[in-house]
């Protein structure tokens, strides 16, 4: 069997945000970048189904050369291979051209399964797993808490909100995008490190794929005019001062509302 | 002015809050305003919804559509594109909602836009970086869809001269086969009952902290720990601890959020709280938009001290 997880490389969820000079993103030189978390989650579970038995698990992710870093991390963890779809052309691209793109790698790869993360942690859209699922003619769940083979495919449980869950069976292939939490994500060994060094990571252009005038900002459906630092409100009065300084004014508030 | 097709969303049999603010945004987005119900025994509801801001109401009514099932679901919103004519798709940003909408923009090859809150001058405004930062988003091209953010805009409340439809719909080749749904289970920490909630998110650093520094607090306060996801995803803490939309919605006497960020889906969780201390080292994170009291400092150094005085002002 064959398992292709999609992934991610997104700024560290500590890096500073500062926006770029056209106002459109924000600053990437300089910052560190990591796996989109939700991601890891994927790639995990993805390693933990070839753990069990006989499973290949390719890694794809789009992005500039700083990518070959993540991408060398999950062959570190365990992967077998990797695509790396790099070209210039891709920038600016919307969550529906980088669903085509996938779609189209994963055409050539032809897996069982597909796995994604529910989200990334940059752009927030939940849009692109359904995307490449619809685009690749199969099924697909999102937000899975757990995904267990059955039958002839995976039975899958969504989270719902408040914590209620929704099972639901999807015959493969199909494409599952899960929730953060559904495992706990192993750290890459030196072993692995090492032997990572060895795998091969293909290189692919949006021309390759034929797709090289539905990519970028000029084929864009959905841009991004601006981003800005948030409206702010009223918001909280910020207490200044020593640490002595702020925590007698907090015992003092404390006091007032009666829970001391 | 185009058409703006609402999907609107049942819970329980009866069409959600989400849907009615569907409504309302449709109103501030400007065109004709058609609607969408979805389920099995849902003509009353349609009816209803017709008559409060649904307007034209396309009803898909049949058995196989009684629970979701995304290739059920997905048959129904395409059939209702094509009766309406709608170039604007609006759903909700529900697990419903984003399981489906991007597969409706890949299929019609048109612009997605998710998770909005606001339309402003031309534009589609959302959050991003998990709530740093936002987004105007434009769109391209004469189809889209959008999902919105529950509880971002106050429902729609005037009336509506409406009526129903019925949608034939094929849902003869669904794959996804919908099994059953299962309730949260009762927890062991029953958070909605507690006065005061100490919580720690992933800027607490690792689960020994939580021991060391906010377990000790919240038993200073005679309250409960709580915690955001990444903790619990983490395995710091057990899911019971988690505040937010997939954990409890607490609304406690005082919250205090420590090395929490405020991302949407924590802050819906919390921010019914009477009083709400937020300490972060961010003086820029979402969450002092929704405290009263805010300190911007390292937690280790706060909290500690916080838990010192507490002890020595009990005498
Ligand atoms: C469908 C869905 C459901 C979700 N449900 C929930 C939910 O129920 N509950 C929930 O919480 N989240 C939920 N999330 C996740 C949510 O989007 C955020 O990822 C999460 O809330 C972030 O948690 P955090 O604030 O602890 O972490 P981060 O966002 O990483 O924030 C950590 C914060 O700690 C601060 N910090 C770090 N070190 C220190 C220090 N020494 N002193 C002081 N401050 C420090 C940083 O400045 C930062 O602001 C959900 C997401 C999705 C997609």
């Amino acid at each position: 069997m064959k398992i292709l997880v999609c992934m991610k490389q997104v700024p560290h969820q500590d890096a500073r945000l500062d926006i770029d000079g056209d106002g459109t993103w924000i600053k990437e030189d300089g910052i560190k970048f990591e796996i989109n978390s939700y991601d890891t989650f994927a790639l995990e579970e993805a390693l933990r189904i070839k753990d069990a038995g006989e499973a290949e698990v390719v890694v794809v992710s789009i992005g500039p050369d700083r990518v070959t870093q993540a991408l060398r991390t999950a062959l570190g963890m365990g992967a077998d291979r990797a695509v790396h779809v790099n070209d210039d052309a891709v920038a600016g691209s919307d969550a529906l051209a980088i669903a085509k793109l996938l779609a189209a790698v994963a055409k050539e790869e032809s897996p069982d399964l597909v796995l994604m993360g529910l989200m990334s942690d940059d752009g927030n859209a939940t849009a692109v797993a359904p995307m490449v699922a619809e685009l690749m003619g199969i099924p697909s769940a999102t937000g899975v808490m757990k995904a267990e083979a059955e039958g002839d495919g995976y039975r899958c449980e969504r989270e719902l909100e408040g914590g209620a869950l929704e099972v639901v069976d999807l015959p493969t292939p199909c494409l599952i995008a899960v929730q953060s939490g559904l495992n706990q994500v192993r750290y890459a060994s030196l072993k692995g490190i090492m032997a990572a060094k060895k795998k091969p990571i293909d290189t692919k252009g949006a021309g390759d794929l034929g797709l090289a005038d539905q990519v970028g900002t000029a084929a864009a459906k959905a841009q991004i005019e601006k981003i800005y630092q948030p409206a702010k409100g009223e918001g909280a009065e910020i207490i200044e001062g020593s640490t002595d300084e702020v925590v007698s004014q907090l015992v003092g508030k404390i006091k007032e509302l009666g829970l001391l | 002015m185009g058409t703006i097709l609402i999907v609107a969303e049942l819970k329980d049999g009866s069409v959600r809050e989400a849907s009615y603010e569907l409504a309302a945004f449709a109103n501030k987005i400007g065109g004709d305003v058609k609607s969408l119900v979805i389920g099995s025994g849902v003509a009353g509801e349609a009816e209803s919804f017709a008559k409060k801001g649904g307007g034209t109401v396309y009803v898909a009514d049949d058995a196989s559509l009684a629970n979701y099932n995304v290739d059920g679901y997905s048959a129904a919103i395409r059939a209702a594109i094509d009766a309406s004519g709608a170039d604007t798709v609006l759903i909700s940003n529900t697990p419903t909602g984003w399981d489906v909408a991007p597969r409706i923009a890949a299929a019609l090859d048109a612009a997605f836009v998710s998770d909005v809150f606001n339309f402003e001058d031309g534009a589609y405004i959302r959050r991003v970086f998990n709530g740093k930062l936002d987004a105007r988003v434009k769109v391209a091209g004469d189809k889209a869809v959008v999902t919105v953010q529950p509880g971002a805009l106050p429902a729609f409340e005037g009336s509506t001269d409406g009526s129903t439809e019925t949608l034939a719909v094929d849902t003869s080749g669904a794959r996804a086969k919908f099994v059953e749904t299962k309730v949260a289970e009762a927890k062991g920490v029953d958070l909605t009952k507690a006065d005061v909630i100490i919580s720690g998110g992933r800027g607490v650093g690792d689960p020994e902290k939580f021991t060391e520094v906010i377990q000790p607090l919240a038993e200073a306060l005679g309250g409960a720990m709580g915690a955001s996801r990444p903790v619990v995803d983490a395995g710091w803490l057990p899911h019971e601890y988690q505040v937010g939309s997939s954990g409890q919605v607490v609304t406690p006497k005082l919250y205090v959020a420590c090395g929490i960020s405020g991302a949407i889906q924590h802050l819906v969780g919390m921010k019914g709280s009477n009083f709400i201390i937020a300490i972060n080292k961010d003086p820029d994170a979402p969450i002092f938009e929704v405290a009263q009291l805010g300190v911007v400092a390292d937690l280790f150094e706060v909290v500690p001290a916080l838990t010192a005085a507490l002890a020595e002002a009990k005498g």
